[in-house]
């Protein structure tokens, strides 16, 4: 459904381009809950900018189901990062979620009904009237979910959206993303630097490599579909995955001599994960293929500093 | 506020009467105290010197109602009041249409720049004479004397308030499809909307000031003219009240222009609160 092919984006430096993704490519099924996970600095933002239309890749394409996106969809939806700075605050609660809605040129009583909607399905239905800087930093995040929500996307884009919120508030808000996730049927994407929470939450884990960035590893979370903070969290399956991902980052940071190790962990997932479609897993040996392949032994440390 | 109420009530009821008086008495003397003070020095510095320039506060009061509670309150202040008031909103409007889209234009704001800070830098009561021969002698001239003054700070403060959009901001409209003159009326301008008040506020003042001068060289009616007139007729007292309520018009319109403010920017007063808080 989201396709991502051989995505590569360069930043013109002054006197030198930086190489911040080099070549990407991986492919959302429909309703699909993914997590990106990548060493910090690896260029998760630049790819979720690509992906959402915001800037313009160097190489590549990125296509929902079959359409180039050269321009933010109408069917997208982001949540970023920093919710005190997308989030209007010279709007109440409810005028930011209903902004969208009015630019769609929905009538009055269908944006009621959408806005009543997607407030209830954050808990936040009895704030509405209140400005964003009046709720903490989770209650705010919940504002920007809730006017993703109610834009009614087929992809919600998620940009470590809750990498600057507490950890109670943070289990909280990943059971919501589920919960969300399950009733409104998206298809999701969700970049995150935090391993737990990309397995906790992900049908599936792509495993960036360090910059240049492609593919490092895509792994398959064959956890039960009802997901709970504390069970979920101390199985032994999850523990495993989390072990894996973790791996494979290390083999990232480390650049060369990880790619071999890399490409064979890469392999053996593909091998062992007996519950996935076969298209699933050459896609992971494709990864796997092409960041061994990155690895050669011309591959300049680049600075990770001037990426973002 | 009584305290005869119950009686375990009472004394309380009392006791915050007490303070409340106390703390309201207190705020009135930090309030009025400084002006009391100065008054008096005044007083007894025109009443010691014997000058005939230095009038006392007493005869200044007498004289002021005398003055400009009469005729002239229509023939002299309210025009100068209507021309001020012109002047600052033909000067907000052109201010903020051009800062907008200089602004928002990189390549624009190149062109104009040098332009402007040399407009800018050329004193405004410097174009009185230039204007009394393009414009004439009337109203118009004198309104154009302070829009060319007070221009200024709102343009230079609008292009300033709409170049700092939070690009978070500004990348949540494109995602949402929010364009055009929406994307102008709750992105754009009020994200600059505190920057554009700043510059407001410096425009006021320098309004006033502009309103005298231009009414001192070229005019025969208004505030600025008939201080004029008195101290050349050596009509001192006058002279005083009229400076006197140019002062007070100044205080006035501030106030007002406080309000307005705090109206218009509460969520920008909350959202620094909470920051602050965190």
């Amino acid at each position: 459904m989201l396709d991502v092919d051989g995505l590569r984006k360069t930043y013109n430096g002054r006197g030198r381009d930086v190489e911040a993704v080099r070549d990407l490519t991986f492919r959302l099924a429909e309703g699909e809950l993914s997590c990106l996970v990548g060493p910090s600095g690896c260029g998760k933002t630049t790819l979720l900018k690509c992906v959402s239309g915001l800037m313009r890749p160097t190489a590549g394409a990125v296509t929902i189901d079959g359409r180039p996106v050269t321009g933010p969809p109408p069917d997208m939806a982001v949540v970023f990062q920093e919710y005190g700075r997308s989030l209007f605050p010279w709007l109440t609660v409810r005028g930011n979620v209903e902004l969208p809605l009015k630019e769609k040129r929905l009538p009055k009583a269908r944006r009621r009904e959408l806005v009543d909607g997607a407030l209830e399905a954050v808990g936040l239905a009895h704030a509405g009237a209140q400005h964003p800087w009046e709720l903490s930093g989770g209650m705010q995040q919940r504002v920007a979910i809730a006017r993703a929500i109610a834009y009614e996307p087929r992809v919600l884009l998620m940009d470590e959206p809750f990498a600057a919120v507490d950890a109670q508030t943070r289990a909280d808000l990943e059971d919501l993303i589920r919960g969300l996730w399950q009733r409104f049927s998206m298809t999701v994407l969700f970049v995150t630097h935090d391993i737990d929470e990309a397995v906790y939450l992900g049908q599936r884990v792509i495993v960036l490599s360090a910059s240049p960035t492609v593919v490092q590893d895509d792994v398959r979370v064959d956890l039960p579909e009802e997901r709970d903070q504390l069970t979920t969290r101390s199985a032994p399956r999850f523990a495993e995955l989390r072990a894996q991902v973790y791996r494979e980052i290390q083999n990232a940071k480390n650049g060369s001599g990880g790619g071999g190790e890399g490409a064979a962990e890469g392999g053996g997932t593909a091998g062992t994960d007996a519950s996935g479609t076969g298209a699933d897993a050459s896609e992971a040996d494709e990864g796997a293929g092409g960041a061994g392949g990155a690895d050669g032994p011309d591959r300049a440390p680049t600075p990770s500093g001037g990426l973002r | 506020m009584s305290a005869n109420g119950n009686a375990d009530g009472s004394v309380k009821a009392t006791a915050t009467a007490g303070t409340a008086a106390r703390t309201g008495a207190a705020a009135a003397g930090r309030v009025l105290g400084l002006p009391a003070v100065l008054i008096a020095l005044w007083w007894w510095a025109a009443a010691s010197s014997g000058s005939f320039f230095l009038t006392d506060p007493g005869t200044i009061a007498a004289t002021f109602a005398e003055v400009w509670v009469s005729e002239r309150f229509f023939t002299d202040v309210l025009p100068s009041v209507g021309l001020l008031l012109t002047g600052y909103a033909l000067a907000a409007v052109l201010g903020i249409g051009l800062g907008v889209p200089l602004g928002l234009s990189t390549r624009l704001r190149a062109a104009a720049e040098p332009v402007l800070e040399f407009l800018r830098a050329v004193p405004p009561p410097v174009l009185v004479p230039l204007l009394m021969l393009l414009v004439g002698l009337d109203g118009s001239m004198r309104a154009a004397v302070v829009v060319s003054g007070c221009v200024w700070p709102v343009l230079l403060n609008t292009v300033e308030g709409v170049r700092a959009v939070d690009p978070v901001l500004a990348d949540t409209c494109r995602v949402y499809g929010v364009r055009g003159r929406r994307r102008l009326g709750v992105l754009v301008l009020r994200s600059a909307s505190p920057q554009i008040a700043a510059g407001l506020r410096q425009a006021l003042s320098i309004a006033i000031i502009l309103m005298v001068i231009s009414e001192m060289f070229a005019s025969s009616s208004g505030l600025g003219y008939a201080v004029v007139q008195f101290q050349r007729s050596f009509a001192i007292p006058e002279m005083w009240s009229g400076i006197v309520l140019l002062g007070l018009l100044g205080v006035v319109l501030s106030a007002v222009f406080a309000r307005a403010e705090r109206h218009a920017l509460a969520w920008h007063r909350g959202l620094r609160a909470a920051s602050r808080g965190e």
